[in-house]
């Protein structure tokens, strides 16, 4: 797992984490546009706009990027939230 | 074509060549039926687990298909009260009312990916910033797609500045 601090939104808590380690993945595609991402990174997860452009270059330039973690059901409407928005993203278990 | 808020704080767009306004009107046909193999873009798998996308197909991308759907039927609704000028080569006006903003970007998202995922655009062709080329159906598509992203972006502005910071709100 990356850096905590990264991953950890105000929702979840170290121990959700650690007992149900689900994350939510959002995958880079060429056509959404970068201000787009951020902007719905802000509204899905109530961001400031400096980590929500943190997370949205990390999709950029890596490819993907981990927006939260935490017990599955959550990560579930999490997805669906930004399949509303046209946002390619999954959700996977992290290894135990 | 100018970009600005109109008296009443709508985004504005003005002095539409036609050729854009046809795309733009373009923009509230159903993608399902234009692009069917684009149009999967639409409603990706939530993962690799079987049993999920199973659930998904059943219970979420129906929910998420009427979602789109009656964005683009508010969308349609705003088309269909475009401005015509007179003369030679009656430009357009648009006028977005600011709360049909979302459904505006949700419609012009799942265009622009129907069409680059039915015409096979590269991160590079999507990227390129070059004279607009119309001697292909592709290319025309090409430039629709880059011309929905202006829009967007113009509308991405509108909605940025309404969202607090939750940062300067502690300040």
């Amino acid at each position: 797992m990356g850096d905590p601090g990264t991953l950890e939104s105000p929702q979840t808590t170290l121990s959700e984490m650690h007992d149900h380690p689900w994350i939510v993945v959002v995958h880079n595609d060429p056509v959404n546009l970068m201000s787009y991402v951020a902007m719905i990174f802000q509204r899905i997860f109530g961001w400031t706009r400096e980590r929500a452009e943190k997370h949205m270059m990390e999709v950029h330039s890596k490819g993907r990027s981990v927006v939260w973690s935490g017990a599955r059901e959550q990560a579930e409407l999490y997805v669906q939230q930004l399949h509303g928005y046209l946002l390619l993203a999954t959700l996977e278990q992290t290894p135990h | 074509m100018y970009f600005e808020l109109s008296e009443s704080g709508n985004p504005l767009f003005s002095k539409m060549h036609p050729l854009l306004a046809g795309m733009l009107q373009a923009s509230a046909l159903d993608p399902w039926e234009r692009y069917p193999d684009g149009s999967i873009r639409l409603l990706p798998p939530p993962g690799e687990e079987e049993e999920l996308c199973r659930d998904w197909h059943d219970f979420v991308q129906p929910g998420l298909r009427r979602h789109f759907d009656s964005e683009r039927a508010i969308v349609a609704e705003d088309i269909s009260l475009m401005k015509q000028g007179k003369g030679k080569t009656p430009l357009w006006s648009l006028e977005i009312p600011a709360k049909h903003c979302e459904a505006w970007l949700t419609t012009l998202n799942t265009q622009r990916l129907a069409l680059a995922t039915e015409y096979l655009f590269t991160e590079t062709e999507l990227s390129e910033k070059g004279m607009p080329d119309l001697s292909s159906e592709r290319s025309i598509a090409l430039m629709q797609v880059n011309f929905f992203a202006f829009i967007q972006e113009c509308l991405v502005q509108v909605l940025m500045s309404e969202i607090a910071d939750p940062e300067s709100d502690q300040a």
